[in-house]
């Protein structure tokens, strides 16, 4: 998971074109997701589901919860990411970032 | 040479993040400290107290509603900023004629003959998220992306068209506004924000309702985001 963040960082660090550093993002977000997750899962033991016939021990709700929330925002901020990102290819003819903050002649 | 740079900062953040992470209890114990306090507390609560017997639904739409509630205002405050770029009144360039992209037959059949078998498994993911795994997001995600489908397949004339106008003002903020009633309606009948009923089927209810209230809102934002883009490209 860290070495999943490390690359998602690196990504969003490096690299010029704005849709990449996006997907890059996305890659961080995944890996926080990822660890949160197997946090709270317990060996050999099953969905926090009452009244389906599992029994105890269950894996942790409240960390399925978080992610669940954690994912929307993550789709949330994606979207308006690459309107915006439409929104400047349309303004200054270009997604690329040295090309963006080339001062203008 | 920024490159470099880059790459020296990510790997000394991530061996600190490593020696973090390494410090951490094993996963997987069913006695972690993760799985005592609250976690325990909220399954010892039991079906009756939470609502749902899908505990995760329990905790996000019972024990921890104030933050679904902030959930669904950002999804919401997403669709109002991508409507508030407004894509659609700026060109690249000339005016560009609307070009449909023919569209196999091979795909128009079977998105057709799939739409109603992937529609109803959308609603019953919303329906019976509060007893099996779904829920009102995930059920929302697929009735959202099933309808992206169809306006991809079918063109966003067509999708715009089966989506009226005027409804849909209010339908979209429908997630937010069922939100504030459940919230405003406990706080003005039991005293605290988000109080539900003592009645074990209202609960249920109220619960099942919310879970429709933010499948739809999920599936229109969804619908909102693409069919921005789709005013983009046709213009």
């Amino acid at each position: 998971m860290v070495i999943l963040f490390a690359i998602g960082l690196y990504v969003v660090l490096t690299k010029q074109n704005l849709v990449k550093k996006i997907i890059g993002l996305n890659i961080m977000e995944t890996a926080v997701f990822g660890l949160i997750v197997t946090s709270g899962m317990v060996t050999g033991g099953s969905p926090p589901l009452l009244g389906q016939g599992l029994e105890p021990p269950y894996a942790s709700p409240i960390a399925h919860a978080l992610v669940l929330t954690g994912i929307v925002v993550a789709l949330s901020v994606t979207a308006l990411a690459l309107v915006l990102i439409i929104r400047v290819k349309a303004e200054c003819g270009s997604i690329e970032l040295d090309e963006l903050l080339e001062p203008d002649e | 040479m920024r490159n470099a740079l880059a790459l020296v900062v990510v790997i000394v953040l991530a061996v600190l993040m490593m020696a973090g992470v390494s410090q951490l209890p094993p996963p997987g114990s069913p006695d972690g400290a993760v799985h005592r306090h609250v976690a325990a507390h909220y399954i010892d609560g039991g079906k009756e107290a939470a609502g749902a017997p899908n505990l995760v639904t329990a905790v996000l739409l019972n024990y921890r509603a104030l933050d679904t509630y902030g959930e669904v205002v950002v999804i919401f405050a997403a669709l109002i900023a991508v409507l508030a770029v407004g894509l659609a009144g700026h060109s690249r360039g000339p005016q560009r004629q609307p070009e449909e992209l023919p569209v196999s037959p091979v795909v128009d059949l079977v998105v057709r003959l799939m739409a109603p078998f992937i529609a109803l498994f959308a609603l019953f993911m919303i329906l019976e998220g509060h007893v099996l795994p779904g829920g009102g997001f995930q059920g929302g995600v697929v009735l959202g992306a099933l309808m992206i489908l169809l306006g991809l397949v079918l063109g966003p004339r067509r999708l715009r068209r089966m989506l009226p106008t005027p409804a849909l003002f209010w339908t979209r903020a429908v997630a937010l506004l069922a939100f504030a009633l459940a919230a405003g309606a406990g706080l003005a009948l039991a005293g605290w924000l988000f109080a539900l009923p003592e009645q074990p089927w209202l609960r249920e209810l109220i619960i099942v309702g919310l879970e429709l209230a933010i499948g739809i809102g999920a599936a229109l934002a969804l619908v909102g985001f693409y069919l921005s883009l789709e005013a983009d490209r046709h213009r």
